[in-house]
């Protein structure tokens, strides 16, 4: 039947992208039926956003550096050691909120801008650059809570961004303890999605490239409005939309709409695709390497924030490993390990993918041995995947 | 020399790398809508004598002119502002990305203007190049496929369509039919005659003998960093042949000794 081979021909197009939203939904679905629900509920859910939110950054960021293959692991003790100046900043300094979270930003973006000296001018490879900032920010962070060993955080706005819930309105009697704000925001964002994709295959029609049936764009389109409404449906059930959400979709928003709408974005991924073609079409590769790695620094400062913010103090282990989970994060959403191809939003996914897979063995109750072992055969089999669909489709 | 003003002429040029002289004075002139074809054997410096036209090399003396003016070429960017494209041999594409963003690469075009994160008008630039792909005549589905999904000869021919669509004075292109399959070579050298017809100059790098023969108006033959040769291309392909490999191999040479110097001089005076 037509319809059973437009489904595998575009499954063998597609096939990484699907796969990735298929893989967590199979995920979803086991933890949910092993552990009896309790993955699925409001409260998990939440959580679950709220623990990804700081890789998530991380890993948006971590996308574009191996976009133009590069690779930046001083990232997750860059992100401890800016926690711990925010917190020195309110709690030492008594700077105000205002000033310490620009400060905080405008110091991860100087940091990321000395890695792309290193990297961009001096031409050192990434991967030793960044090594030696991961021993450079490790040895920071300590000094800055050599004197404590933590310091706490009093400042409650602070607090809120990694704990706190985005306000309701008041006095509605439909839906008692459903978040009505939440909602609303949900069903926004699917009509916003669904307008999307009417548009986008309006115009790819128009360029004569060959599109799937109507049948095949409704299921999904009704997939992902699916996806996007049970999740709304679930994070409303508690407390709402936190205010690590709201955070981790305005920097996916601004860089979706940075790598597919601009100039800046075009001129990543020919870096990416091949440096000595962009350099010869008149872009500076050396100024992309510069702007990558800063913004990478200050994601890293925002990653620094939300998690100090979610635990509510500076500590000497704040950022460990974290550069490790947001690299898997990209590699599982897609990022190819040779550079040039890769989506945000690929690597959000992948953030959740490997978040959901420590929640859901958490709560399983399965060791944390086994938990790495898992956590290994997922990322190798993405890259796997990744590397397998690309020959096939090159040959 | 000749009444009118040559669109490049290249004058005494000079280059070394370390201690091996790869240019010891070289002449070149290129005339409107006229294809010049470079032969050599390997290390002759043809190549380096183009990415010195193109501004990939600054040479140690001489001096290039453009349409009668002195160029100060130091960049690629410099030879792109004075209308010089290259196509590289193998370095020309961006495999991850579609036509139209090989096409614009570097000069994409803006709706909103934000300076580096302008937002991009990828309705005009995907107009502009189905417009410059069907005046050269290349056959490719959709300006949307992604460039590692095209056949070899294709992507040489958008390689050569970039280069040719911003007011574009003159078009180098090195070796453009190497690794290339029979079929695609024509298509190339089909697309070659077609820009030529449109008026473009062009000059091209070539090992392939019966390439330069089938497209050029003249040729160049270099050897040791000097030019032996410099003739319109003539005669039946055998005779064309034989006579291009006597000066590749140094059989031959028009310029030997004092030669050279005094053709030199003499433009210099003029």
């Amino acid at each position: 039947m037509s319809f059973i081979n437009e489904i595998n021909k575009i499954l063998g197009q597609n096939i990484r992208e699907w796969g990735m939203y298929i893989a967590l939904l199979v995920i979803m679905a086991f933890f949910t039926i092993t552990t009896k629900g309790i993955f699925l509920s409001s409260r998990n859910i939440g959580n679950l956003i709220n623990q990804t939110g700081y890789i998530a950054v991380l890993a948006v960021g971590m996308t574009l550096v191996i976009i133009i293959s590069h690779i930046d692991l001083s990232v997750g003790y860059l992100s401890g050691f800016l926690g711990a100046v925010a917190a020195t900043a309110m709690e030492f300094w008594h700077l105000p909120l205002y000033v310490s979270i620009p400060l905080v930003l405008a110091v991860g973006i100087l940091a990321g801008m000395f890695t792309g000296f290193l990297v961009g001018q001096m031409k050192i490879p990434a991967f030793v650059a960044t090594l030696a900032g991961w021993l450079g920010y490790r040895g920071a962070l300590q000094l800055v809570t050599m004197a404590k060993g933590t310091i706490v955080i009093t400042n409650d706005t602070f607090n809120a961004i990694g704990n706190g819930y985005i306000p309701d309105i008041p006095g509605i009697g439909i839906l008692p303890g459903v978040h009505k704000i939440t909602l609303i925001l949900g069903v926004l964002v699917i009509l916003f999605f669904i307008i999307n994709a009417i548009n986008k295959r309006r115009k790819m029609r128009s360029y004569n490239i060959k599109q799937s049936s109507m049948y095949l764009f409704i299921i999904k389109l009704l997939f992902m409005s699916i996806l996007i409404g049970g999740i709304t449906w679930v994070l409303a059930g508690y407390r709402g939309l936190s205010w690590t959400a709201v955070v981790v979709l305005i920097v996916v928003l601004v860089y979706h709409f940075i790598m597919t709408r601009t100039v800046l974005g075009r001129h990543i991924y020919a870096v990416g695709g091949n440096p000595e073609a962009a350099e010869l079409s008149g872009i500076s590769v050396k100024k992309i390497t510069y702007v990558v790695f800063a913004s990478m620094g200050m994601l890293a400062a925002l990653s620094g924030i939300l998690f100090a913010s979610r635990f509510k103090s500076a500590t000497t282990t704040a950022g460990t490993l974290f550069e490790l989970d947001a690299i898997a994060a990209a590699f599982v959403g897609g990022v190819s390990p040779s550079g040039g191809i890769g989506k945000v939003t690929g690597s959000i996914v992948g953030a959740f993918v490997m978040m959901s897979l420590t929640s859901g063995m958490n709560l399983m109750g399965i060791d944390i041995s086994f938990q790495y072992i898992v956590r290994a055969l997922v990322l190798v089999a993405a890259v796997v995947f990744d590397v397998a669909t690309r020959k096939r489709r090159k040959s | 020399m000749t009444e009118t003003i040559p669109v490049v002429e290249m004058r005494n040029i000079k280059k070394h790398f370390g201690g091996v002289q790869a240019l010891r004075g070289v002449d070149l002139v290129l005339h409107h809508n006229e294809v010049l074809g470079l032969v050599g054997d390997n290390a002759a410096g043809k190549s380096t004598l183009m990415k010195i036209l193109s501004g990939a090399y600054i040479p140690d003396e001489g001096e290039i002119l453009i349409e009668g003016k002195k160029a100060h070429i130091v960049n690629s960017w410099d030879a792109r502002q004075q209308g010089i494209e290259m196509v590289y041999q193998d370095l020309a594409l961006a495999d991850n990305l579609d036509v139209v963003a090989n096409v614009f690469m570097g000069r994409e075009a803006v709706s909103v203007n934000l300076g580096p994160i302008g937002i991009m008008d990828e309705h005009h630039m995907e107009q502009e190049t189905k417009r410059l792909l069907d005046r050269l005549k290349i056959d490719i589905s959709s300006v949307r496929l992604s460039v590692e999904n095209l056949s070899g000869g294709q992507r040489q021919a958008v390689a050569i369509a970039r280069a040719t669509a911003f007011n574009t004075k003159v078009t180098i292109m090195d070796e453009p039919t190497a690794a290339l399959s029979v079929a695609a070579i024509k298509k190339v050298l089909d697309l070659v005659r077609e820009l030529k017809s449109q008026g473009s100059s062009i000059i091209i790098i070539s090992h392939r003998l019966e390439d330069i023969y089938q497209v050029s108006d003249r040729m160049m033959v270099l050897r040791h960093g000097r030019k032996v040769c410099d003739t319109p291309v003539t005669g039946d392909i055998d005779t064309f042949r034989e006579h291009v490999v006597a000066y590749i191999i140094g059989a031959r040479d028009d310029f030997a000794e004092g030669g050279s110097k005094k053709s030199n001089d003499k433009l210099k005076q003029g």
